[in-house]
């Protein structure tokens, strides 16, 4: 458990990677438009939930830049779809 | 079942500039992805422009600042009365680390935005370019500020100024960090990445 910090960097940069390669298509998939927002949502929340430390915090505090992530993505996604 | 904190760590007006930058940069993102519908052609036609890599790059310098950040935070947050300098100094090795990820940040982004403006790109060029200079270089601000208070942060673990009772200042300066960080993660696909 001392090893959580490594851990989320590691998944962080892995997470990362992969846009990167998804970059390097000339059309992305609207399929991959989900996938690339999704690990968007996860990368930001490890960022809120660890690095922040929200966690360890009080639910209303910990809940306000998770909901901001996630109505940021959705509007995001809801702008490439319709 | 551990017990949850009261408050978010840091100063409770840290948390209210953050919560502002985060809605202020909403409506950029959504300004952004909303007019790259009225013009998708456009748009991916200029994004094809942007160096990937140097996205990439900034990417993997922030995410690893962030980290270097934590470390220092945890590093003052493990410390008692009997070992507080030598958690100090420990923190005062993270944030050098996170320093130099700042200023490398910084270089990256000022030869992208030499290579743009040598291009003869500029805000008027269309609303790709608009959208993508007022994002960037306003997230660039936030970065040369935030460095600006990590050094200062960094100043005061060389003079081992926080002790158990006193980690607020680094805890704030934090939370600042690691916000640019979470902008640039949403940023990066968004501008670089979805077409």
């Amino acid at each position: 458990m001392k090893k959580v910090l490594e851990i989320i960097w590691i998944i962080l940069i892995a997470l990362t990677i992969f846009a990167y390669l998804l970059g390097y298509l000339k059309y992305i998939d609207s399929a991959l438009v989900s996938i690339l927002l999704i690990s968007t949502f996860i990368k930001g929340a490890l960022v809120i939930e660890h690095f922040m430390g929200l966690k360890d915090v009080a639910f209303k505090y910990r809940v306000i830049p998770t909901l901001w992530l996630a109505f940021v993505l959705s509007a995001i996604a809801v702008a490439y779809y319709l | 079942m551990t017990i949850k904190e009261k408050y978010p760590p840091g100063d409770f007006g840290v948390w209210i500039i953050i919560y502002i930058e985060l809605v202020t940069f909403a409506m950029l993102f959504l300004g952004y992805a909303f007019s790259r519908r009225a013009d998708v052609e456009l748009f991916n036609q200029s994004q094809l422009m942007l160096n990937q890599t140097s996205g990439f790059i900034n990417t993997i310098i922030l995410i690893t600042s962030s980290y270097f950040v934590a470390k220092a935070v945890q590093a003052v947050k493990s410390m008692d009365e009997s070992n507080y300098k030598e958690f100090n100094k420990k923190a005062s090795k993270w944030l050098i680390f996170a320093l130099m990820c700042g200023a490398t940040f910084l270089l990256v982004k000022i030869t992208e935005f030499s290579h743009i403006f040598g291009e003869g790109i500029n805000l008027s060029t269309n609303k790709f370019f608009m959208f993508y200079l007022l994002l960037t270089g306003f997230h660039f601000m936030h970065v040369m500020l935030g460095s600006i208070i990590l050094f200062n942060i960094f100043m005061k673990t060389k003079k081992f100024g926080y002790t158990p009772t006193d980690t607020r200042g680094i805890e704030s300066g934090a939370s600042y960090w690691h916000m640019v960080d979470l902008l640039w993660i949403v940023l990066f696909p968004l501008i670089y990445i979805i077409r």
